[in-house]
């Protein structure tokens, strides 16, 4: 016999007082009611029988007493949850791995391939034997058990009714990798996946995993008919910051042609309604230029007009227009036509001219262009860009005096750098940097650096080893665009801003530096704190749709808005396999079909109750008093 | 008004006999009391002339029997045609007709007053309208209130203008005290050499058994009869669970656990005792009746005591 339940070093103690309590219930003399009759002669005649039988009168109360004492024993015995243990060795443990994926949100199941996985979840706790022991764990592209190993039916209810759907890829080589560690050193193994097979390479997710622990695959969902928004991305123009691109790309996963009528709304209103003809597994890319009406927001909605339409979770994106805020600009200079000609291009940029002799300038700049000095740079001076960084005072030495060169290699995936060509910029005299630990050289020439960038004291910078005016450089196209997208990658508006995070993994969202934790709203209006960890807000993204992260404890309070989408074109494809390919074969699915537990504790609080409906009786029946 | 309200204390000036009779019962009810009068079956020795046959001849008009002539006896009284016809003198006897001594004995004891004292009060109505029709017939009416032993007596009275007389008596009367009909009757016998119609009223809870005091009365020549008052809502009390049993008039107590099927028996023991007094009753020729208190008393007196020949 084991005991699984309380223990026995509480058990007892709890048992032993409970029956001394009831033994001491039952010697205490009962205070009886005083009733006055009119003639005891009658009562006397009618109790002289029972007055004969005294001795036996004792003895049913004895055993009322027993019976009590019986009653305490089988509730007490219950709550230790005794089982045999030549039983307990019979008993499986199945670890259920319910994929929570965006495509079991599919409704060839009705209402939903999750609520299917629910329903035959629920089928079988109920059927699971007295010794079999569940963990059910829901797979999306974390992993997030809901139960312990447990035979709790209650408690396993309980977990299957936690399950949620989200809108993520499911990661079935991680959930594996938790069934294999949850199993191991326990008596008869098992797993099973419930899902509709959407999981990727499953082959390449189960290899070197549960090696002889046999794992089963049930079906869910039967179709495949679905269009998808599998991209959604936004940028706004460089030059026209009032405008954005938008490109976004529709998936038909389906066997049929579908109609699919495409609706943009920026910032909550309609700007765009067009109509699109996809054919069977079309992927179609679609770019809106010169896209008018989203300041903030953008969201694209996807709705099959003809055809179906299975799986609503990828029929919508979202995306952040990056916000769009005049840069406040200090030019240091004796005077640069070129380098005031470039900033006149971008109607967003706030330029003061300063003479070096009137530097600093109380101001708040975002960004401060040094053009040919390198004065003791101000507190709110913002980034730093050195053009012709002199000898004295700049962020990094100059190095040797060089001539006739020009960039031999550059970083192109810089965002200072990005769009240009500097291959044939000539430069007549100049001079190399001398880069310090930490630094980036973005451009160089074979003789070295001419173009580094960096951080001094929190502050981002670039330094240019030459004065472009010595060089062709700046008659070119790829002058002004260097400016402005140095000045961009300074500010916000840099390069990497995203216009909406990916599901299914951390999103690393930057918040101010003296903040430790903020609070996210979700797209449902749920609000719940986050951790911040190095000057970042850390969340796994599970849900597509626009969040805002704030916090009150700065001045002004914070806020930040950023999209977020599922954009997973496997996810879309909502045909179920005919065989999940494991790399292995598949065991048949463990059958669930116990009629009976061999729990004792059923059959024990059963008797208990019997015997209270028995003592209930005789004592109103007046058998046992 | 009822005759409850009748049977209070009342300060006021007495009213006329009239007036007063016929506002203590209703008009019809009084007429039928009238024609009423109780029966013995025994001829009494009265002191005064009244409606009730004796043993004596006399100058009543009832024949009674012959008796041979002897010197002295009226001439007038020798039966004529009798003589005509044997050849013998023989004298007519008439019975006298005298009054009738009638007591009723009213049980005051604690017992009387259980549940409301709807037992106290139906013995005091019925004794009120048997008190009337034993005053209208010109009997010797005495009432006698007794516990264990007399508590208190009216002195005998005649004629229905006393109802007064009796009505009072009988508003003053408390229950109270134990029962002890033996010592009681006892008493009472002692106290009434006169014998006659012994109207017991009582619930006939004794202690010591009601027969002591029945046998009194039959042993002292009285001519018994046993009106016996019930209250139905005694044999099921309102009662289960474990209790102490109390009895009234002894204080005697018992522990017991009430159930359904003790109540079933206690009901049986009731009935079973009551069948006894009545079976105690009947084999001793003395007349019984059941009152129980759920019954009218109009109806018990017009009704029940007319058919059991209690009343003629």
């Amino acid at each position: 016999m084991r005991w699984l339940g309380l223990p026995l070093a509480q058990l007892l103690p709890l048992a032993a007082g409970a029956a001394g309590a009831v033994v001491l219930l039952y010697v205490l003399k009962l205070r009886r009611r005083r009733v006055v009759v009119p003639y005891s002669i009658l009562w006397q005649r009618v109790l002289r029988d029972r007055d004969a039988s005294t001795w036996f009168s004792r003895l049913k109360r004895l055993l009322s007493l027993l019976l009590q004492l019986l009653l305490l024993a089988l509730v007490f015995a219950a709550l230790g949850d005794p089982r045999l243990t030549a039983s307990w060795a019979d008993g499986r443990s199945v670890v259920i791995l319910v994929d929570a994926s965006a495509s079991m949100q599919a409704t060839d199941v009705l209402p939903s391939r999750l609520a299917g996985a629910q329903v035959k979840l629920r089928e079988m706790i109920a059927g699971l034997g007295a010794n079999d022991r569940l963990l059910i764990a829901q797979m999306d592209a974390s992993v997030t058990p809901l139960s312990p190993l447990s035979g709790d039916r209650a408690e396993l209810e309980r977990a299957a009714e936690r399950l949620r759907a989200t809108d993520t890829r499911a990661d079935l080589r991680r959930a594996l990798g938790f069934a294999a560690d949850s199993l191991r050193g326990v008596e008869r193994p098992e797993v099973v996946v419930l899902s509709d097979g959407a999981l990727g390479d499953a082959a390449a997710a189960g290899e070197g995993l549960l090696e002889g622990v046999p794992v089963s695959w049930l079906r869910l969902g039967s179709e495949g008919s679905n269009v998808g928004l599998t991209g959604l991305s936004v940028r706004r123009y460089p030059l026209d910051k009032s405008r954005a691109e938008v490109r976004l790309q529709l998936d038909n996963a389906g066997a049929e042609p579908a109609t699919v009528e495409l609706s943009l709304y920026g910032d909550g209103r309609l700007i765009d309604v067009s109509t699109l003809e996809l054919k069977p597994g079309e992927r179609l890319p679609r770019y809106y230029q010169d896209l008018a009406g989203a300041d903030r927001t953008l969201e694209a909605v996807a709705r099959v007009t003809q055809g179906r339409d299975l799986l609503p979770a990828d029929d919508r994106g979202y995306a952040l227009v990056p916000e769009r805020r005049r840069a406040r600009v200090c030019v240091v200079t004796r005077g640069n036509t070129y380098l005031e000609a470039a900033l006149l291009l971008d109607e967003y940029l706030d330029v003061t001219l300063v003479p070096p002799e009137r530097y600093p300038v109380r101001g708040g700049f975002d960004v401060t262009l040094f053009d040919g000095v390198a004065p003791p740079v101000a507190e709110d001076a913002g980034a730093a860009l050195y053009l012709a960084l002199p000898a004295q005072g700049g962020p990094l030495r100059r190095g040797r005096r060089l001539e006739g060169f020009g960039f031999d290699s550059w970083d192109a995936k810089s965002p200072a750098l990005r769009y240009l060509a500097l291959g044939d910029v000539q430069v007549a005299t100049g001079y190399s940097l001398r880069p310090e630990p930490g630094d980036r050289v973005l451009g160089a020439s074979d003789q070295g650096p001419l173009l580094v960038g960096g951080r001094r004291d929190g502050r981002p910078f670039l330094a240019l080893g030459f004065d472009p005016r010595d060089s062709d450089w700046v008659l070119r196209p790829a002058w002004p665009l260097f400016i402005l997208n140095a000045i961009d990658s300074f500010g916000e508006d840099d390069a990497s801003f995203l216009s909406s995070y990916p599901t299914g993994q951390p999103w690393y969202l930057p918040v101010p530096a003296p903040l430790e934790r903020v609070s996210l709203l979700g797209p449902a209006g749920d609000e719940r704190e986050v951790p911040v960890r190095g000057g970042h807000a850390v969340v796994f993204g599970e849900h597509a749709g626009f969040f805002t992260l704030r916090s009150a404890a700065t001045t002004p309070p914070f806020e930040s808005r950023f999209a977020a989408n599922l954009a997973a074109p496997e996810e879309s494809k909502i045909l179920p396999p005919e065989a999940l390919d494991l790399g292995r074969p598949l065991a048949p699915l463990p059958s669930f079909d116990a009629k009976a537990r061999r729990e004792l504790w059923h059959y024990l609080l059963l008797a208990a109750a019997v015997l209270s409906a028995s003592e209930w009786l005789s004592y109103h029946r007046r058998l046992t008093v | 008004m009822g005759l409850l309200a009748r049977l209070r204390p009342r300060r006021r000036a007495r009213p006329a006999a009239h007036e007063d009779a016929g506002t203590l019962f209703d008009e019809a009810f009084l007429r039928k009391l009238e024609s009423l009068a109780l029966v013995s079956r025994k001829l009494h020795a009265g002191r005064q002339r009244a409606e009730r046959r004796t043993r004596k001849a006399g100058s009543g008009v009832e024949f009674a029997d012959h008796r041979d002539y002897v010197p002295g006896d009226d001439f007038r009284r020798i039966d004529w045609s009798v003589y005509q016809r044997f050849g013998r003198l023989l004298v007519r006897l008439h019975e006298e007709e005298e009054d009738l001594g009638i007591y009723f004995i009213v049980d005051c004891s604690s017992s009387m007053a259980f549940g409301g004292g709807a037992k106290f009060d139906q013995a005091r109505r019925l004794v009120a309208a048997l008190a009337y029709v034993g005053l209208a017939n010109l009997d010797r009416v005495t009432v006698v209130a007794v516990r264990d032993g007399v508590a208190e007596r009216m002195a005998p009275t005649r004629g229905k203008a006393r109802i007064f007389r009796v009505l009072r008596f009988l508003s003053r009367l408390e229950a109270r005290g134990s029962t002890d009909l033996g010592a009681a009757l006892g008493a009472f016998a002692a106290q009434h050499r006169r014998k006659g119609l012994a109207v017991l009223v009582s619930d006939l809870y004794d202690p010591a058994g009601f027969e002591r005091g029945i046998n009194v009365l039959r042993y002292h020549r009285f001519e018994p009869y046993i009106v016996h008052l019930i209250d139905p809502a005694e044999e099921r009390p309102a009662l289960l669970g474990d209790v102490q049993v109390v009895d009234c008039e002894t204080g005697d107590e018992r522990a017991v656990t009430v159930t359904e099927a003790l109540l079933g028996r206690l009901r049986d023991a009731q009935r079973g005792w009551r069948g006894e007094v009545a079976h105690f009753c009947a084999s001793r020729h003395v007349p019984y009746f059941a009152a129980p208190t759920t019954q009218a008393f109009d109806e018990l007196v017009l009704k029940v005591f007319r058919q059991g020949g209690f009343l003629r």
